[in-house]
């Protein structure tokens, strides 16, 4: 690995233009990815110029709710995620997954962004945020866009972000109350990778119908992504008639069709399912609770 | 190649220093300081034997970069002693015979410290987690949580 120099900063104004530079500048937040890539020689490291850390950059790490979306800044770390009141008052969801990643350690150093821009097919935040319908803000020099999360991952360890962009904030839509969501996990990440999987399931219910729904499992396929298929199948299901034995399956099949048949699928097909049931079940109660199925 | 200039406070005392662009916290402490309370085992994150406080936070030190970390302050376990006294985290440590190889010591005591900071009365479910990102071989983990938990306190309902 040839020497690169190690760039800080504070201020994103600063991180933008040495990121506009044109050297190869790679970007460092809480480095429990990327300091494990350099310790293991990674190819992803290979050519750079500079590192470019930006860890202390205060106004990335902020959560604030805007314009009926909560924004999380890019340099929240897994800790902060999950104790922040906002988060734990609007997503649940994104709250269990972030409890569990690695270890506290990691937690107290690892942030969202880096979660998003590294883009393992194990990342386990991306399921949620890709079912909550997150948007990312991509900022660079000349000024933002925003996209769909799902269109940026593009696929294992891959997203669309450009060499002169920075993603500065999450968006999620606050949910309105027919919005129902459930989080499923087994395995950790210690355990072989065979026993690890997880679920993100959100739906919408109208007149006791599935409306809108968005299902992703995690450690699934190639990288995480919607199984559209299983949605529609899903969508204008009755919520007190839902074959669950059947929505199960077709999770199953759609993983196989995403990922083809490997060594781990006898393992995971049937976990899958039970995954997908599980999460189903769960807000089937909810509903029924609320007096709206 | 060019070095980094950072502060950082290190056990209370503030040292300027100059630092390599991959140069791990874990790196200076060791090397530059001469903290070698602090351990390497895995190099990865995954052991915990390299944990220190930062900022008030349990990290694990072969993850971060010296030169991320201008004006910050770490604690190891060079600086729980104070005046040549054992701090009572230490003692219940010896105590209830939580140190047997002592490799994952250190570690073990910055994360159980770190968590005593936040929450002076975790329950047992608590301090597991907290010591989640540290591997012991020898002590089958029972005698370290009996040790901190002597020093919390009756559980919270
Ligand atoms: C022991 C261990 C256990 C782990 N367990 C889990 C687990 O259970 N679940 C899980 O999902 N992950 C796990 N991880 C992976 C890792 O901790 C997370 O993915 C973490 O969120 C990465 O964030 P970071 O800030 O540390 O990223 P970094 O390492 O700093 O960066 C990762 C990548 O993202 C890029 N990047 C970072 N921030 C930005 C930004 N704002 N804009 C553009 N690009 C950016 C970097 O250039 C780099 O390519 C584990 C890691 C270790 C070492
Ligand atoms: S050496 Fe840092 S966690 Fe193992
Ligand atoms: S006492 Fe030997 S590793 Fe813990």
């Amino acid at each position: 690995m040839k020497d690169f120099q190690l760039l800080t900063t504070r201020e994103l104004s600063a991180a933008l233009q040495y990121l506009a530079s044109g050297s190869k500048v790679k970007l460092l937040a809480g480095g429990t990815d990327l300091l494990v890539d350099l310790a293991q020689k990674s190819h992803r490291l290979a050519g750079i110029d500079y590192l470019l850390d930006i860890s202390q950059i205060k106004e990335l790490k902020l959560i604030r709710v805007r314009d009926n979306r909560l924004e999380i800044g890019s340099l929240v770390t897994h800790t902060d995620l999950s104790e922040n009141p906002l988060t734990r008052r609007y997503f649940p969801m994104l709250v269990q997954a972030a409890r569990v990643i690695g270890s506290t350690q990691i937690r107290n150093r690892g942030t969202v962004g880096g979660n998003i821009n590294h883009a393992s097919p194990a990342a386990d935040l991306l399921p949620p945020l890709l079912a909550l319908r997150s948007e990312v803000e991509l900022t660079a020099q000349g000024g933002s866009r925003v996209l769909p999360l799902s269109q940026f991952v593009t696929g294992p360890y891959q997203t669309c972000l450009r060499p002169d962009e920075l993603l500065t904030t999450l968006r999620l839509p606050l949910p309105s109350p027919d919005y129902y969501g459930s989080f499923q996990r087994i395995g950790r990440r210690k355990a072989v990778t065979i026993a690890r999987l997880s679920l993100a399931l959100v739906v919408r219910v109208t007149n006791g119908l599935f409306q809108d729904s968005r299902l992703v499992p995690g450690s699934a396929t190639p990288y995480p992504q919607p199984l559209a298929r299983v949605e529609a199948a899903l969508n204008n299901q009755a919520v007190a008639m839902l074959d669950l034995e059947e929505m199960g399956r077709l999770a199953g099949e759609e993983m196989v069709a995403l990922s083809g048949e490997r060594w781990s699928t006898p393992y995971k097909k049937p976990a899958l399912a039970s995954l997908v049931k599980k999460a189903l079940l769960a807000i089937m109660e909810e509903v029924a609770a609320d007096g709206k199925g | 190649m060019e070095k980094v200039k950072v502060r950082l406070t290190v056990n209370g005392n503030s040292f300027c220093l100059e630092v390599g662009a991959k140069e791990r916290l874990l790196d200076t402490l060791r090397e530059q300081l001469r903290l070698t309370g602090v351990k390497e085992g895995c190099s990865i994150g995954e052991c915990g034997a390299c944990t220190v406080i930062l900022n008030g936070e349990a990290v694990n030190s072969c993850l971060v970069l010296t030169g991320q970390l201008d004006q910050s302050e770490v604690v190891t376990v060079e600086g729980l002693a104070q005046d040549g006294r054992l701090e009572p985290l230490q003692q219940a440590f010896i105590d209830h015979h939580a140190v047997q190889c002592g490799f994952c010591t250190p570690g073990m005591l910055m994360s159980a410290k770190a968590l005593l900071m936040k929450d002076p009365h975790p329950g047992r479910e608590q301090i597991k987690t907290a010591l989640e990102g540290n591997l012991c071989r020898c002590t089958g983990y029972q005698q370290i949580i009996e040790a901190i938990e002597s020093l919390t306190g009756p559980e919270r309902e």
